[in-house]
């Protein structure tokens, strides 16, 4: 599954570990999701899209096999 | 109790305590041997110390030991745990088989190895929601199918 984490957080200037500690996470989560590794659960992927104030289906696209940004 | 005690610790302390209980065996134990619970102590403290440095590094290994694991380091210590535990299964039946072959007498632990895991299973699928269907809102009580999703 394809998301946009990789390409906001870029956006925002912010490093993977400032993202971690602003949802909670471990830096190695945001990686992972990052690179379509880990599929996170559905209470952390709404946290990750209102913190980029996307809805989760902009964030993440279903659709789309290929991992990354 | 586990809350009283800092994050960081708590696994340090669990493993604490079975290196005691351990090194206290070999003690309860006596004969020529003794000295095997000092060495035990030993390695203990020495483990002990380096589960707490390692529960203070930036990686998914330092969460565990650190007790401040997030959801996909969990995800993948449950995975490994449930991994642990079927191999424990296959293996026991494998050594439980065995034994009967050879009607050997050394087959009881791995029957209660058997039975453990087997139970344990069970017991997890009561505790995580298998016994836990609900019932059906008044809409879905009279059907019996369900149709189907179309992709």
């Amino acid at each position: 599954m394809r998301n946009r984490i990789r390409e906001q957080r870029r956006q925002r200037g912010l490093s993977q570990a400032e993202l971690a500690a602003s949802l909670g996470v471990s830096r190695q989560t945001v990686i992972s999701i990052e690179s379509g590794r880990y599929m996170p659960s559905l209470p952390l992927a709404f946290t990750i899209a209102r913190f980029f104030d996307l809805t989760v289906d902009k964030m993440f696209d279903p659709d789309d096999e290929e991992a990354g940004a | 109790m586990m809350t009283f005690i800092p994050p960081r610790l708590r696994k340090p302390a669990v493993y604490v305590l079975a290196g005691l209980l351990f090194a206290a065996a070999w003690l309860v134990q006596g004969g020529h041997l003794w000295f095997v619970s000092i060495m035990a102590v030993i390695g203990t403290a020495a483990g002990a110390v380096r589960l707490y440095r390692l529960g203070g590094t930036d990686t998914d290994e330092g969460a565990r030991a650190g007790s401040r694991t997030d959801e996909r380091q969990q995800l993948v210590s449950l995975r490994s745990r449930a991994l642990a535990c079927n191999l424990a299964a296959a293996t026991s039946f494998l050594g439980l088989t065995a034994a009967i072959a050879v009607k050997a007498a050394w087959g009881w632990p791995f029957l209660v190895t058997f039975l453990i895991t087997g139970y344990g299973y069970l017991l997890g699928l009561g505790n995580y929601g298998v016994a836990e269907e609900g019932t059906p809102d008044d809409e879905d009580a009279g059907s019996q199918t369900r149709p189907s999703v179309s992709s």
